[in-house]
């Protein structure tokens, strides 16, 4: 449904085939990577049972840096168009930025425990994560104090700088890092290297986290939106009524 | 209706405004040079260790210490522009708004710079540390660490003084995007005192001056859409 | 000069959030005329004041300012506003000297000392030029602020609610103030809720409801203040 001040445009259907098409896609790959990583790959001999963390904790990370990076990108094209759909896709991408980024710091240390046998180890990029969860947490708390007129622009500005500041965080937590010895040397297994069914695993869980991410993203864009409208709509009915 | 002045002429008037303000009422350049110097002799409380250990962890107290009056201070600035609506004076009468943003920038650094040369020498002495004969490589980390605290800082405190909690927010924002500058100027920092050339902190050197430039482009680049209505 | 079109607003449309606070204004004003808008809180007006002294920009529609594009052109028409409200945009800190120093050279405007002492004298605070402002009173800070929005000459006057707090040699000042400046073929926009001072000062006024022009009249001389009363009584709930 799209309004325009005055006039009311017929609503338009749902687009029931493409909602499900992402739906069924989205849960077909879920279960297969979850059936994949408790089931089907073998445990690991160095780390035991625990490295099946690896196959979310890794893809959950690259989702959060997906999310962001979206954020950035849909904040920069709302201050050049100022259209309120790309306020909501940032807005989103950034709430289940923050959730993803809550995995990756809930997961990082169940796998460090028994592994280092600490909780928390200060490496590049869990110091990096936690970080981003400072800052983005920072853009949600912008979004709620700031006025209805200011919110949208205010937190575009957060979320370009935000990201652009990754990368500089990054640079410094990695040559901070050099500087602390670890406790143990571990390898953090990378994507090269691994058996082909770990690599399958990984595969899919990364698809699984990455359309995972963005069937939500649809979800919550379109939740926005569709509360803006009738918000406007709202807006609109009472002042035509009164007069 | 008449020409108006160049681009440095107008930032040169507000800063001038603004230290002259400044040097009437001394309220913000005393309020963060006191808050340093107690934030240091906490620190010295908290951590209380022996001295050796001290002199290592100094250069970090220091910059924390920078770090909280920086955003109290800038918070101050930012309310005093905002009594009688005097920010919207001046972006009325400028053509180029981002004058207001390089000048703002420039008062915050003149703070800064201030309030650390006046802490040094204390900082020298409580920790038994010879500041002076690597003044010169510091007052450039200093710099640059200031220039990028003065840039963000900035920003967002204009952004932070027109929300409902007015400014409440501004350590949250500022803090966690200003993390790349602390580990740079405080390990920068540290070297130098152990006696490391300017060469040997290149590295921190050059990733503080990308940040500088990065965030001087980003902010002025976005600065129409902070301050409009 | 005079009968060229100064302000001319398309269609302006603005909206914040999902509250849209002008619904469409179309406006034309000549040189040389006064404009009053008239219309309770929340109708716009300071929204509509704010797009036309380019602080904040339309979500739709075309503002053009002496020829010039506010959206695009933005910094060509800052020169030509001056912008008076109840806000006196006047550092406390500073002299009144120096206040009106500082806008003069924000503005460019030559000879900035010797202009602020001729202002300071026309308004009458000679003696009290080198007093902070913040020891002013209210009606010394509105002389002071009339001299600041002055000071570079602008050719579009926007006033927000001019009238507000003042006490009646204030008052007088003002209205005599923009019998100066419609003498010099000044053009003047002001937003007011005072309907009776509003009306005798402004040759054309359109009253303001809920973001949209409820009601226009070209010749305001042609009306009473009973009228008048009854007229915005009619159209703004």
């Amino acid at each position: 449904m799209t309004v325009r001040h005055g006039q009311i445009k017929a609503p338009t259907a749902h687009k029931i085939g493409w909602y499900m098409l992402q739906a069924t896609v989205t849960y077909i790959v879920m279960t297969a990577a979850l059936w994949c990583v408790f089931i089907y790959v073998p445990t690991e001999k160095a780390q035991g049972i625990v490295q099946r963390i690896f196959y979310f904790h890794v893809s959950s990370a690259i989702t959060m840096f997906v999310a962001f990076f979206i954020v950035c990108v849909a904040s920069i094209i709302y201050l050049w168009k100022q259209a309120q759909w790309w306020d909501n896709v940032a807005l989103s991408a950034a709430e289940i930025g923050v959730v993803y980024c809550t995995l990756v710091l809930i997961t990082g240390p169940i796998w460090a425990r028994p592994i280092w046998g600490v909780w928390w180890t200060w490496d590049p990029t869990l110091t990096l994560t936690l970080v981003l969860w400072l800052i983005y947490v920072a853009y949600l708390m912008l979004r709620a104090d700031a006025s209805d007129a200011k919110r949208t622009r205010f937190a575009a500005v957060l979320g370009i700088i935000g990201f652009a500041d990754i990368f500089l965080i990054r640079w410094s937590v990695v040559k901070w890092r050099t500087l602390h010895p670890k406790p143990v040397v571990v390898q953090e297994g990378g994507t090269t290297g691994l058996p082909p069914s770990m690599m399958v695993t990984f595969c899919l869980a990364m698809a699984a986290c990455l359309l995972l991410f963005f069937f939500l993203l649809r979800e919550r864009a379109s939740l926005a939106q569709r509360r803006y409208e009738l918000e406007t709509l709202r807006d609109e009915i009472e002042n035509e009524l009164v007069r | 209706m008449f020409n108006s002045t160049g681009f440095f002429q107008q930032v040169i008037a507000i800063l001038a405004k603004d230290l002259r303000t400044e040097w009437r009422t001394r309220e913000i350049f005393t309020f963060m040079f006191v808050f340093t110097v107690l934030v240091i002799v906490i620190f010295n409380f908290a951590i209380g260790a022996d001295p050796e250990t001290m002199r290592k962890v100094a250069p970090g107290i220091l910059w924390v210490a920078l770090l909280f009056a920086t955003v109290l201070g800038l918070q101050r600035t930012a309310q005093l522009e905002s009594e009688e609506d005097c920010f919207q004076g001046m972006l009325l009468a400028l053509r180029d708004r981002s004058v207001v943003l390089i000048a703002k920038v420039l008062v915050n650094m003149c703070y800064l710079l201030v309030v650390t040369l006046c802490a040094l020498p204390l900082f020298s002495i409580w920790f038994r540390i010879d500041v002076a004969s690597h003044l010169g490589p510091i007052c450039l980390v200093l710099t640059l660490g200031m220039a990028g605290l003065s840039l963000v800082g900035t920003l967002f405190s204009t952004i932070s003084i027109n929300t409902r909690t007015r400014g409440l927010l501004l350590p949250l924002l500022f803090l966690p995007l200003s993390v790349p500058l602390t580990i740079s100027a405080v390990y920068a920092t540290t070297d130098l005192l152990q006696g490391k050339r300017l060469a040997d902190i290149s590295d921190y050197l050059t990733l503080m001056s990308v940040y500088d430039i990065v965030f001087l482009v980003l902010s002025l680049l976005v600065f129409d859409s902070v301050v409009e209505e | 000069m005079s009968g060229e079109m100064m302000v001319r607003l398309q269609g302006v449309t603005k909206r914040f959030a999902h509250v849209w606070a002008l619904r469409g204004i179309d406006l034309e004003l000549r040189r040389g005329r006064c404009l009053g808008i008239f219309g309770a809180n929340g109708a716009g007006k300071t929204t509509l004041l704010n797009i036309l002294a380019t602080l904040a920009r339309p979500s739709s529609g075309q503002v053009t300012i002496a020829g010039y594009d506010a959206v695009r052109e933005a910094d060509k028409i800052r020169p030509l506003l001056g912008v008076l409200g109840h806000r006196t945009y006047l550092y406390g800190d500073l002299t009144a000297s120096e206040n009106l120093q500082f806008y003069g050279r924000l503005f460019g405007v030559p000879n900035a000392h010797q202009r602020s002492q001729e202002w300071l004298h026309s308004v009458g605070l000679d003696p009290d030029s080198r007093q902070r402002v913040r020891t002013f009173s209210r009606g010394m800070q509105q002389r002071l602020a009339i001299a600041r929005v002055l000071l570079h000459e602008p050719e579009l006057l926007l006033l927000d609610e001019p009238y507000t707090g003042l006490d009646q040699n204030a008052v007088g000042r003002l209205q005599r103030l923009l019998d100066d400046l419609q003498a010099a073929d000044r053009t003047i926009i002001l937003s007011t809720h005072d309907l009776a001072r509003g009306l005798a000062v402004c040759d054309e006024i359109l009253i303001q409801s809920r973001g949209k022009v409820v009601y226009y009249e070209e010749a305001a001389s042609d009306l009473d203040i009973t009228g008048f009363e009854q007229l915005y009584a009619a159209h703004v709930q």
